[in-house]
């Protein structure tokens, strides 16, 4: 058992690397064609002018759309593999939205995904005017589906980037940036779309009935009109497909997940926390010490919410710490970069052994004193004193 | 908790529905037309001078003025009238709700027809995406201030807090931060909505949804404050995390119910309202039925949440409730939801609101009452805690010094621990009577509001209800007052009259004295005026002309003031007395010559007892001087007479060897001020010297301790062979040396005669205790 988890442990971090490259592709993807959507305030000419450098690169360039494709299945797929491994599903109110969040991107971006798809199959380009007719005239309720989407990719992409910016010390100035830009972005977009909205809707129903320049499918679909009931049909077909696949696969990997969690063998740990409000709880082996101190209400520093890579959650082992297996490599390294002394550890990665733990924390759960803490690993004397 | 909720959600519906009915009936504001007034012309003005004298126009306005003063007054229903109207309005009601339960199997057909009519596909669709949108905006805008407030406010809910003021302290400026994010989420989302023009329907809509999210966070942040289910260093409430939790959810789910149900009532109303004009009295009958469906989800809901809260939370409590008073306030609020909902259901809405009102007070009060104690049951806990951790410190510091007296110190120092005093018990009344009166004002003002009274404008309504209200609400108000004021000034009197501690026999009493003595005297004479103008207040509500009866008790007054000048002369004399702390209880004075201890003090007069056990009594008037014996200290002067071949440097040293001993004496040792000591010779006389001794006590001792200095000089002197000079007559005869035995006496006897002078009976002793 111990053999598996450290092998978890170890994978974590890859695991990580790759969450946050494959992420990062399709943060910026999103924000590109978020910005193209936020251009509908113009107007749709002014959308439809920028689509092939904003939006379109991503499907026309075959690198980036491989990236991009890679990325998402890589994503997904990663995602299933932490999620075998994590260990409670009480998870911080961010983590439990961004994993929300995730499980609900697929079966919402199918229908936009694979009717895009569907257009180019029939030989249209995909104009916004054409998507827009669809989303504003044809089928209200899709258009609505793609806002509900466009706020929970959003949602899922954003906590992502929020997370390593936190995590990262020196990102401060980026932080400064990212946060106004996080609640512009989407909503320029929504009100772009709505704005587009208007302007597409026919007269009779109280819109603008906007028409392109010079309109690319005005000669209408160039494949064959025997193929065109079977593509559309496809079309239907196939989101659903996809999200039959995807929520399969998170029920499997939740069953996997139950049942491996179901084989631990758990002894009752006993954590004592020292500190202002000594802190004491019983817990099971096979939890880390921050899991077991969440799902004790315990308050705790933890800016990267248990990635093991902001180091804010180590504590100071007191006593009890003659059985705890010794720190990863990864662990160490943080630890290292915090010139920490030699029986601190970080609450997220280390799992109690069964016995008493009696541990204080480094950096208080309201981080007041971060900055000594800081100040210290500096070299420099604590901010507050003089 | 729940009934606080309970009300604040009243407040908060009663205020929304109050704003929605104003803004229904406000018509539209058109855009006035700026128009240009030109300046009336001379001529103009002269013509308008001309009508207004015109006796005519004049009658005319007289009359028209008349006219529109009756109408105002409108006719006044007798009771009869009033219980027709009433029953015919039930009726009314009755037969709508009927007409609501036949079309209740057709409502979702119909409303759905009503709902694609009215919106088209891309309206709905817009308005769920302006919704989201302008919810995402607030949010994000919140989101970025919470970024902002995210150290201050972790820091605020993690410090540990010990005294609930820390707590009040801590939750009210954490609610004051939430408040904050709320305000700018409603900014966010709703001035960003109301930034566009929109479609009349869709924009009622999406308000309507904006305004109930937003309420349902206010409600959220209200339950948060008090329980701060995440924030255990927060609590208000004496519950701890689980029922924390249980109860926030519980709350949230209730203010979900209502909040949705309300938003979707409103929904159908308001398109009713549209089409009123189109469908007729189908889709009122629809919106009543839906109404009345969504308001019986809402009464189900809540007597869920009643019932499983009533459940769930005694057995996630530490220690047992009494399961009949459980079982009691259980039953006792789901009959009061069911005939809140049943009197509303009829239609009879004022009656409705007074149920839900007056069902609520009691549970209120009960509960404010149960967490106001709470509250200051912990701020006194927590200083007791403070005062002995203190101790411990101060403790620990003394026994650090020595190491082996460190038992020896714990011995002696652990009898005295510091006594402590609830440094609240005069606040806790207070403030409990003062919240009793917010509360029950609140309830007055909420029960005037739900029968549409405007109880800052009661005289201008002359109907008997109106009057009656006034009345009481007046009465109540003086009452309620008169109360808190008499609570505080009886708590504080009666604190300090039990804090003091009458001097132990023998001591001087100290300053407290003299409050005690007229405190009491205070405490009648506030309790009397405050009855009086209670009472005139009160009579002077109920219409009763009160100017007689002040006029009369001025007359009566005076009349009474002359006939008792002397007694008043006493009694303001007497506070005068008290106010200089010319004489206190149990102190030995001097009046005249009347002498003796204080015994009591009374209004008009004091009563001294002499110390053989005379009592005099002495009004406060008579006196004109008082002499004090019991203040401070007292000199006592004792002489002896010694013969003049005395050694005046051992009498000295004797009279300090003394002084020593009186002042080691275990008894009245502490009491001398300054020992006995010598001042040396202080006359010479025919015979003898006069040696001087004095010292100085408390008042009162100084009788023992001259008692006991006599004794001892006596006995030393004695003891080192100085006598006491006794009168002697030195009897020279010339050639007496012939004189026989018998004719010396003689001379002896005649001398003595003569140095004595003749006879006189002995000086009377001056009193002395």
């Amino acid at each position: 058992m111990a053999d598996t988890a450290t092998a978890g442990a170890r994978g974590a971090k890859l695991r990580l690397r790759i969450m946050i490259a494959t992420g990062m592709v399709m943060f910026v993807f999103i924000t590109m064609h978020l910005t193209n959507l936020a251009l509908g305030l113009r107007s749709v000419q002014t959308m439809e002018d920028w689509r092939w450098a904003l939006s379109g690169v991503w499907s026309s360039f075959l690198p980036l759309k491989v990236l991009l494709q890679i990325s998402l299945v890589l994503h997904f797929l990663v995602a299933l593999v932490s999620l075998y491994w994590r260990n409670t599903l009480r998870l911080p109110a961010y983590d439990t939205a961004q994993l929300v969040a995730g499980v609900l991107i697929i079966p919402l971006l199918g229908m936009h995904v694979f009717g895009v798809m569907a257009v180019k199959e029939l030989g249209l380009e995909p104009t916004y005017a054409l998507v827009l007719g669809q989303f504003w005239v044809v089928s209200p309720l899709d258009g609505l589906q793609q806002v509900v989407m466009l706020v929970v990719a959003w949602i899922h992409g954003a906590i992502g980037v929020y997370t390593w910016l936190q995590a990262r010390e020196g990102a401060v100035r980026a932080r400064r940036f990212f946060y106004p830009f996080v609640v512009a972005l989407p909503i320029l977009a929504m009100l772009g779309y709505v704005e587009a909205g208007r302007q597409i809707i026919p007269v009779e129903e109280g819109g603008e009935a906007f028409v392109l320049a010079n309109d690319p499918n005005a000669a209408g679909p160039t494949v064959d009109p025997a193929m065109i009931p079977e593509i559309i049909a496809q079309a239907k077909e196939r989101p659903v497909t996809a999200t039959r696949i995807s929520l399969g696969l998170v029920a499997l990997v939740l069953l996997a997940r139950w049942i491996r969690l179901n084989r631990t063998v758990r002894s009752p740990v006993r954590v004592t926390y020292r500190g202002r409000r000594p802190a004491t709880f019983e817990a099971e082996t096979g939890l880390t010490l921050l899991e077991m101190a969440r799902t004790n209400d315990l308050p705790h520093a933890s800016m990267c919410r248990g990635r093991g890579r902001c180091g804010t959650c180590r504590v100071r082992v007191v006593s009890g710490g003659e059985t705890l297996p010794p720190a990863g490599e990864p662990e160490a390294r943080v630890l290292a970069s915090w010139q920490a002394g030699p029986n601190e550890r970080l609450a997220c990665q280390l799992r109690p052994m069964a016995g008493d733990l009696v541990v204080e924390r480094v950096v208080e759960a309201d981080y007041s004193n971060l900055e000594d803490v800081r100040a210290l690993r500096d070299g420099g004397t604590p901010a507050g004193a003089t | 908790m729940r009934t606080i909720l309970h009300v604040v959600m009243t407040v908060l519906a009663l205020g929304v529905f109050a704003g929605t009915a104003q803004a229904q009936f406000v018509p539209g504001a058109s855009a006035p037309e700026e128009q240009v007034i030109p300046e009336p012309s001379p001529n103009d003005v002269r013509e308008f001078l001309r009508l207004l004298g015109d006796p005519g126009i004049q009658d005319w306005i007289r009359t028209s003025v008349d006219d529109s003063g009756q109408t105002d007054n409108g006719p006044a229903l007798s009771l009869r009238e009033q219980l027709e109207v009433q029953l015919a309005r039930i009726a009314e009601r009755a037969q709508s709700l009927s007409l609501a339960w036949d079309i209740i199997p057709q409502m979702p057909a119909l409303m759905a027809d009503v709902w694609a009519s009215e919106l088209s596909h891309a309206q709905k669709v817009r308005s769920v995406t302006y919704i989201l949108t302008f919810l995402l905006i607030g949010l994000g805008l919140e989101w970025l201030y919470r970024q902002f407030m995210r150290y201050p406010l972790l820091r605020m809910e993690q410090a540990p807090k010990d005294a609930p003021l820390e707590k009040l302290t801590g939750a009210t400026v954490r609610a004051a931060i939430i408040f904050a994010g709320l305000v700018v989420f409603a900014i966010g989302s709703i001035g960003a909505f109301d930034a566009f023009d929109w479609h009349p329907l869709v924009e009622a809509l999406v308000l309507d949804f904006l305004v109930m999210v937003l309420l349902f966070r206010v409600v959220t942040t209200v339950s948060l404050f008090f329980q701060a289910p995440f924030a255990p260093e927060l609590r208000l409430v004496p519950y701890n995390t689980p029922i924390a939790r249980y109860l926030h959810t519980k709350v949230r789910l209730l203010t979900l119910a209502v909040v949705l149900a309300t938003a979707m009532s409103y929904m159908l109303n308001r398109i009713a309202g549209m089409r009123e004009m189109d469908l007729g009295d189908n889709l009122a009958a629809v919106a009543l039925a839906q109404t009345v469906f969504l308001a019986f989800v809402v009464v189900l809901v809540t007597w869920a949440c009643i019932w499983l809260a009533f459940r769930r939370v005694p057995e996630l409590c530490s220690e047992k409730p009494d399961p009949r008073r459980l079982t009691f306030w259980r039953n006792y609020l789901i009959v009061l939801t069911g005939l809140v909902f049943l009197l509303w259901l009829i239609g009879l809405f004022g009656l409705m609101s007074a149920v839900l009102v007056v069902g609520m007070v009691v549970p209120g009060l009960t509960l404010m009452t149960a967490w106001i104690d709470h509250f200051f049951d912990q701020s006194t806990a927590a200083q007791h805690e403070q005062q002995m951790a203190r101790a411990l410190i101060a403790r620990e510091e003394n026994a650090a010094p020595g190491d082996s007296d460190v038992e020896s110190a714990d011995e002696d120092t652990e009898p005295e621990t510091p006594q402590f005093a609830d440094p609240y018990a005069a606040t806790r009344p207070i403030v409990q009577r003062a919240a009793r009166f917010i509360f029950l004002m609140s309830a007055v003002v909420l029960l005037s509001t739900a029968w549409g009274v405007n109880i800052f404008d009661l005289s201008a309504d002359r109907s008997v209800l109106g009057r009656i209200l006034e009345v009481l609400i007046d009465s109540i108000v003086a009452l309620l007052l008169a109360d808190l004021i008499w609570t505080w000034a009886r708590t504080v009197i009666d604190k300090r009259v039990a804090d003091y501690e009458p001097p132990v026999d023998g001591q001087a009493p100290g300053p407290e004295a003299r409050m005690i003595t007229l405190l009491p005297l205070l405490r009648t004479i506030l309790m009397v005026a405050l009855l009086i103008m209670v009472s005139l207040s009160v009579l002077s509500a109920a219409g009763v002309n009160i100017a007689p009866i002040l006029a009369g008790a001025g007359i009566v007054g005076i009349a009474i003031g002359f006939g008792t000048q002397s007694l008043v002369r006493d009694i303001v004399a007497g506070i005068f007395f008290l106010i200089d702390d010319a004489f206190r209880l149990g102190e030995y004075i001097e009046v005249g010559d009347l002498m003796g201890t204080v015994e009591s003090i009374s209004v008009r007069s004091m009563r001294i007892r002499h110390h053989r056990g005379k009592v005099h009594t002495v009004p406060y008037g008579e006196l004109k001087s008082l002499t004090n014996h019991s203040r401070d200290w007292v000199i006592m002067k004792l002489e002896f007479r010694v013969p003049f071949d005395t050694d005046l440097q051992l009498v000295k040293k004797l009279v300090k060897k003394v002084g020593a001993e009186l002042a080691a004496n275990e008894h009245y040792g502490p009491s001398i001020l300054s020992t006995l000591k010598s001042q040396g010779v202080r006359r010479m006389e025919e015979f003898n010297m006069v040696v001087g001794v004095k010292f100085m006590t408390k008042p009162g001792e100084q009788w023992l301790v001259r008692r006991d200095a006599y004794q001892k000089i006596r006995d030393v002197f004695e003891a080192n062979g100085i006598r006491m000079a006794e009168r002697n007559v030195k009897v020279e005869i010339e050639g007496g040396e012939a004189l026989t035995e018998e004719q010396r006496n003689a001379v002896a006897g005649a001398a003595q005669e003569a140095a004595q002078g003749p006879g006189r009976p002995p000086k009377p002793i001056p009193d002395e205790p």
